[in-house]
């Protein structure tokens, strides 16, 4: 039981590259947006989820009089037209998108860029950007401008938080444009129209960048954090520290104790009072204070950390493997192998760690629940790394964030140190079951 | 050996690792190269023709064997010398001043409510968690093997190894966002503009304690209980039981006089020694809700890098326990007549 979910959670963190496709810090949707599936509870009519404008194309709206254009696609978002014309006339650069949602849309991010040529002050088309809502409405200009300069680029980031649109719209500042323009399920197009100038004409226009993202109001398996990253995938990678953390911490504190601990049993009288009255003293100075005191003095690395709690972990083992060496080196086959002239080096590597071996593998496991609890409540105390994503750190960060906690970044992370906690625990009393053969008639 | 000889071993027992707290402490802080070069570097810089400054520094830091405020003439005090000032100050309480307020730390943390804040969090929960658990503990031994026995011995552990700060944020999440029944933190209202009557102002109090309190006893009842049980089942095995049974005593009078008072010891003294570990949860809980206590002071105090505050309660709460474990101790000898005081 334990081992399937420990299993599990160290396929979640290796994977975690090919599991999820994004970064755990990239900005991939609307900020604080819950997971997908609330739709399925709370009513699909509320809820949308990311789209975007597709399937680029150019077009001309007047017929005849020697208006010619010839394009050619450069990729997703990109397109090169050469025009001429006689008397003006209209090119039209579109993309459309089928909305599926009744919902509008959190929030919508765009962009287009321009680099006109064979244009002058004289000859100068004009551009605008518009989203038509097929059938009922035109939204816009999002954008407009005079190409003026040959070769220069001209570039526009379409964003519904811009207040110039929600204005030019006729609406007052603080409109929900969203709401406006996606009111509704529909054809959707995102229109960049050309406006000709009069008289003969002959240009080139590049066209790139020219795409619009739609942020739903839910996102992925578990929804967004406060910057808009998914949660998780956050979740994953933060599998991958805390495994790391763990494990790392606790080898260090295990192979402390375990020196300590064979050292004091096995030297005994002024190194054993030594070494227990200095573990007696670490055992009682209360640990997270000390935590707290040295992280804040030593900075804030992930190595750091992993190091302070690997130094601050081995007292309890420490004293474990001393009272089982007391107890080995009293039994008959220590006196065997020392009349026989074995040396200490010997015994201790040949006949006394062996026996505690088990022990070892055992306390590995159940103290890696400590440390990895530890590492959490020091990055929710704002002392872990910086840098690093782990469930700790998403834990503070939901905590700050504002506009109150959001159940789907709080609870998250807290079941993951809890079920990784068990899955060690589990583990760590199969290995006592398998190790020690006098457990097995107590339970 | 006697009792007598029994507690001068722990006292000196105690004395030691109290030395051993300072020594730590001032190893950690005082002899980080930043706090010892402040004053070297004053000193040597000369752009600074207004040696009033050094004073400011050596006011805050204590680094100057010699000084003489006037001329601003120090003479740099060796690390023995400063542990000897830094070991005194640490007996008598003077801690420096605080980075962020500018107030004397010991002052800072009276008279701000502080202490009493952290005070009422601890002691009901710890009442709290001491009843739930060591009552639960003493139902769920009479009940071995029971569902009853395996539901609370399973979920004991369960609210046990919940990191607290988890759990502090769904209790927040739950009650407070979602049902309103709390509010989310504070140790008050923000708006309080007249005294309200004396009961609502218990009432308000009392809402405000509600959700930490709860998070540190769930947090804490679990050892308790698991002890007590252990304990309990130890002590309903022995003879005495039988016979108390046997005269045909009510089974409330067999669990709580005979049983429990007689398992009450190791449960006396494990109160006393989780006194330490209520501290660092309540560094995190009064974090999470925004108590305003010592473990909230030491959580701003880490944003602001306020190193004597940090250090101060370093102390406090390492002496704190190390108290906790002396009474223990005491304790524990003065009421087992069997232990053989060694």
């Amino acid at each position: 039981m334990g081992l399937i979910l420990l299993s599990l959670f160290i396929v979640a963190a290796v994977a975690a590259p090919i599991l999820t496709p994004y970064h755990p810090t990239q900005n991939v949707a609307a900020s604080l947006v819950p997971p997908f599936w609330v739709a399925s509870f709370f009513g699909a009519s509320r809820y949308s989820q990311n789209t975007q404008f597709n399937d680029l194309r150019a077009f001309t709206n007047t017929t005849g009089t020697g208006l010619n254009l010839s394009s050619s696609l450069q990729g997703p978002d990109a397109i090169t037209l050469n025009v001429s014309s006689v008397s003006g006339g209209t090119i039209l650069v579109a993309k459309t998108l089928n909305y599926p949602y009744s919902a509008a849309p959190n929030q919508f991010q765009g962009s287009v860029s321009i680099i006109p040529s064979g244009v002058d002050a004289t000859l100068s088309p004009k551009v605008s950007v518009f989203i038509e809502h097929q059938g009922l409405a035109q939204y816009g200009p999002l954008w407009n401008a005079s190409l003026v300069l040959p070769g220069q680029q001209y570039h526009a980031e379409l964003s519904s938080f811009d207040s110039a649109f929600a204005q030019s719209l006729g609406f007052p500042l603080g409109t929900n444009i969203n709401q406006v323009v996606f009111s509704s399920k529909g054809t959707y197009s995102l229109l960049l129209i050309i406006n000709l100038p009069q008289g003969p004409f002959q240009a080139g226009f590049q066209v790139t960048n020219f795409s619009m993202r739609l942020y739903g109001n839910t996102f992925g398996v578990l929804g967004t954090d406060g910057s808009g990253s998914d949660i998780f995938t956050q979740l994953l990678y933060g599998a991958q520290l805390s495994l790391l953390v763990g494990l790392v911490a606790t080898a260090i504190g295990v192979s402390l104790g375990l020196i300590i601990g064979l050292m004091a049993g096995f030297l005994g009288k002024f190194v054993d009072e030594v070494l227990m009255r200095f573990t007696d003293m670490m055992l009682v100075i209360p640990s997270l204070p000390l935590l707290i005191v040295l992280a804040t003095v030593l900075g804030t690395s992930l190595l750091n950390i992993i190091i302070i709690l690997g130094f601050l972990g081995w007292m309890g083992f420490a004293r474990l493997v001393r009272s089982q060496v007391l107890s080995i080196r009293e039994r008959p086959f220590i006196e065997a192998a020392r009349a026989s002239g074995a040396g200490t080096g010997y015994i201790l590597s040949r006949h006394i760690f062996p026996n505690i071996v088990g022990l070892t593998y055992v306390n590995l496991a159940l103290s890696v629940p400590a440390a990895i609890v530890g590492e959490a409540a020091l990055s929710f105390l704002g002392l872990g790394d910086q840098t690093a994503v782990t469930w700790g750190k998403m834990l503070e960060l939901a905590n700050e964030s504002h506009g109150g906690l959001a159940w789907w970044w709080v609870i998250p992370p807290g079941i993951g140190i809890a079920l990784l906690s068990l899955s060690f625990i589990l583990v760590g009393y199969s290995l006592d079951e398998l190790f020690n053969p006098k457990l097995r008639k107590r339970r | 050996m006697g009792l007598r000889g029994y507690l001068l071993r722990r006292t000196i027992n105690t004395i030691v690792l109290i030395l051993f707290v300072i020594i730590l402490n001032f190893a950690i802080f005082q002899l980080l190269p930043g706090t010892q070069g402040v004053i070297a570097n004053l000193l040597q810089n000369p752009r600074i023709t207004d040696k009033s400054i050094i004073g400011k520094y050596e006011n805050q830091f204590g680094l100057c064997s010699k000084f003489d405020p006037a001329t601003g003439n120090c003479t740099l005090a060796t690390p023995w010398e400063r542990f000897g000032t830094y070991f005194i100050n640490m007996l008598t309480f003077n801690f420096g001043v605080s980075y962020q307020s500018g107030h004397p730390i010991f002052q800072d943390m009276i008279q701000t409510g502080r202490l009493y804040n952290t005070l009422l969090l601890l002691g009901v929960s710890t009442v709290f968690s001491l009843l739930i658990g060591i009552f639960l503990g003493v139902f769920v031994a009479a009940k071995r093997g029971t569902v009853f026995d395996t539901g609370w011995v399973t979920t004991s552990l369960v609210t046990f190894s919940l990191p607290t700060f988890w759990m502090g944020l769904l209790f927040i999440l739950i009650f407070a966002q979602s049902l309103h029944w709390f509010p989310t933190g504070g140790v008050t209202p923000f708006t309080q503009i007249t005294a309200p009557p004396l009961l609502v102002y218990i009432g308000v109090r009392l809402q405000y304690l509600f959700l930490p309190a709860l998070v540190l006893t769930l947090y804490f009842y679990g050892g308790h209980l698991l002890l007590t049980r252990a304990t309990m089942l130890e002590a309903l095995s022995e003879d005495y039981i039988t016979t108390a049974r046997a005269k045909g005593l009510s089974e409330r009078k067999v669990l709580f006089k005979h049983a429990l008072k007689n398992a009450s010891l190791p449960i006396v003294t494990n109160a006393a020694l989780a006194f330490g570990g209520l501290l660092g949860g309540a560094i995190i809980t009064e974090t999470v809700f925004n108590w305003d206590g010592l473990g909230h002071w030491i959580f701003n105090a880490i944003n602001y890098k306020d190193f004597p505050v940090m250090q101060a309660m370093f102390y406090i709460i390492a002496l704190t326990v190390i108290a906790a474990n002396f009474v223990a101790d005491i304790l524990l000898g003065v009421l087992d007549p069997r232990i053989k005081y060694e």
